[in-house]
């Protein structure tokens, strides 16, 4: 849902060609100037919208000719009702159409017949405000028509297609990641489907080697001594600690020297899970020696706080809470030195259930 | 649709987007409390902090949509503080998402109600 689908990416153009043509010629319509600029801007972004969805129809004619009839009925429908803005029923059919788009991606999209992207996202940011404009009753209409009715469909419908374009976006993210989303907010490296016999080796190699080199770090007081420092809270159920000189001198992949140890948050004070390599520049994936053993990963779109190192996830809309702000972390790789079940030596995660037992004992 | 009109229309329009930036926001307050259950209680706070701002926020819409002069104000500065937020964290390198949606939100939105507010002839509207 933060990605561009290349194959949606000809709707941003056809949305920059739609706004451009709404521009050049609706001011045509003899009656252009005649009615309130939030009806013109709503008729400006049902052309936009029209573009979107009349530009997509090539890609999808071959594989999917039901949606590009769709496609081709709904922006047919959009311009046609751009240019009748002065018809009597124009609220009532441009709201209709404008709720069932967005309605019917939603559908689309919770299906699995469309996958969740930027492109698909904006298209029904534009569509719900071209919805507002075209309910908002403004001041000095002659026709006071149906005012308390379209203040009603406004108060209603915008929020509520909204926080359901969101939490459908949302949890279709979630529960059909792409491949190389292992959870929320992380991409993978990639890498070969299968580990050949030498990447076996080769991880486990750096198992051992990591793992006799933090040996002493199982100590707190030696990690702190050796300038690893905790970060976000101790109520969290483990921290990472982070070695500045280490992130900044930008070793890669140095068992002796790694960017971040792992502790557990126990009731009998830190349990050291296990370290962190740390690339230092986004994007930048590091060596892979065991293959799809050990893929680095990179968290995209996390809203961080400074109070606290703390994180949450940035919203389908790019929204961060107030105070926090999206980034995203340069590429790790874990190396976990008690036993995770879940997801073995090199997973992105440590399970849950490994650090509740720790604290327990 | 018999609609000639005297008064800009502006104003409503500066209310609708108002209207959608305060949802954007409760999503994204509403988005943060969860993490305040995992033991991230400043972002559960921030995350309550960002639903009292979309309130406060829907709430000038309405003033906007009233024409008081005070929300003129305010929405502009608002509007100005964002779009120099948002900028900064597109431009600075820290990978932000730079997605059509993010400059959406982030820029045109904001930019857009500062250009429905901003001029005399609007500014004349609001008392």
């Amino acid at each position: 849902m933060y990605n561009i689908n290349p194959e949606h990416a000809v709707g941003l153009i056809g949305g920059l060609v739609g706004l451009i043509v709404a521009l050049g010629t609706l001011r045509l319509h003899p009656q252009w100037r005649s009615v309130p600029g939030t009806v013109r801007a709503a008729a400006v972004l049902m052309v936009v919208t029209a573009g979107v969805h009349l530009a997509l129809i090539p890609h999808h004619l071959a594989h999917e000719p039901l949606t590009s009839a769709l496609f081709l009925l709904n922006g047919l429908a959009f311009i046609a009702l751009a240019v009748t803005f002065t018809w009597r029923h124009w609220r009532l059919a441009s709201a209709g159409l404008l709720i069932a788009t967005v309605i019917g991606y939603l559908v689309y999209v919770g299906a699995g017949l469309e996958g969740p992207d930027q492109v698909g996202v904006a298209t029904k940011l534009i569509e719900v405000t071209a919805l507002g404009l075209a309910l908002v009753p403004v001041r000095g209409e002659t026709r006071r028509t149906h005012r308390s009715w379209r203040w009603a469909g406004l108060g209603v419908a915008m929020p509520l297609l909204v926080v359901m374009t969101g939490a459908t976006v949302w949890i279709v993210d979630l529960a059909r990641p792409d491949p190389r989303h292992v959870h929320a907010g992380a991409v993978l490296q990639s890498t070969n489907t299968l580990p050949t016999p030498a990447q076996v080796d080769a991880a486990s190699r750096l198992y051992h080697e990591t793992k006799a080199a933090i040996q002493p770090y199982e100590d707190w007081h030696a990690a702190w001594a050796a300038g690893y420092r905790p970060g976000g809270s101790n109520s969290l159920p483990s921290s990472h600690w982070m070695n500045q000189k280490y992130v900044d001198a930008g070793y890669v992949m140095d068992p002796q020297r790694p960017q971040g140890l792992v502790y557990a948050n126990t009731h009998h004070g830190p349990v050291l899970l296990g370290a962190m390599f740390q690339m230092k520049g986004i994007n930048q994936f590091g060596p892979d020696p065991g293959g799809p053993l050990t893929a680095w990963h990179q968290h995209e779109n996390i809203c961080i706080t400074p109070f606290g190192f703390e994180f949450s996830l940035m919203t389908p809309f790019a929204n961060c809470a107030f105070g926090a702000i999206d980034i995203s972390a340069s590429p790790m790789l874990h190396v976990w030195i008690v036993d995770n079940p879940q997801g073995g030596p090199f997973a992105v995660d440590i399970a849950p259930s490994v650090v509740a037992a720790l604290d327990r004992t | 649709m018999d609609t000639t009109i005297h008064e800009s229309s502006r104003p409503e329009g500066a209310f609708i987007l108002l209207l959608l930036q305060s949802i954007f926001w409760m999503v994204a307050g509403l988005s943060s409390l969860p993490f305040g259950l995992a033991g991230e209680l400043h972002m559960a706070a921030l995350g309550l902090v960002t639903l009292m701002f979309a309130l406060a926020t829907c709430l000038l819409g309405i003033a906007v949509l009233w024409r008081r002069l005070w929300a003129r104000r305010v929405a502009l500065t608002l509007e100005v503080v964002c779009v120099i937020g948002s900028a900064l964290q597109l431009l600075l390198p820290i990978g932000a998402n730079r997605g059509p949606v993010a400059l959406l939100v982030d820029i045109v939105l904001p930019v857009a109600v500062v250009w429905l507010l901003w001029d005399k002839k609007t500014r004349s509207a609001f008392s």
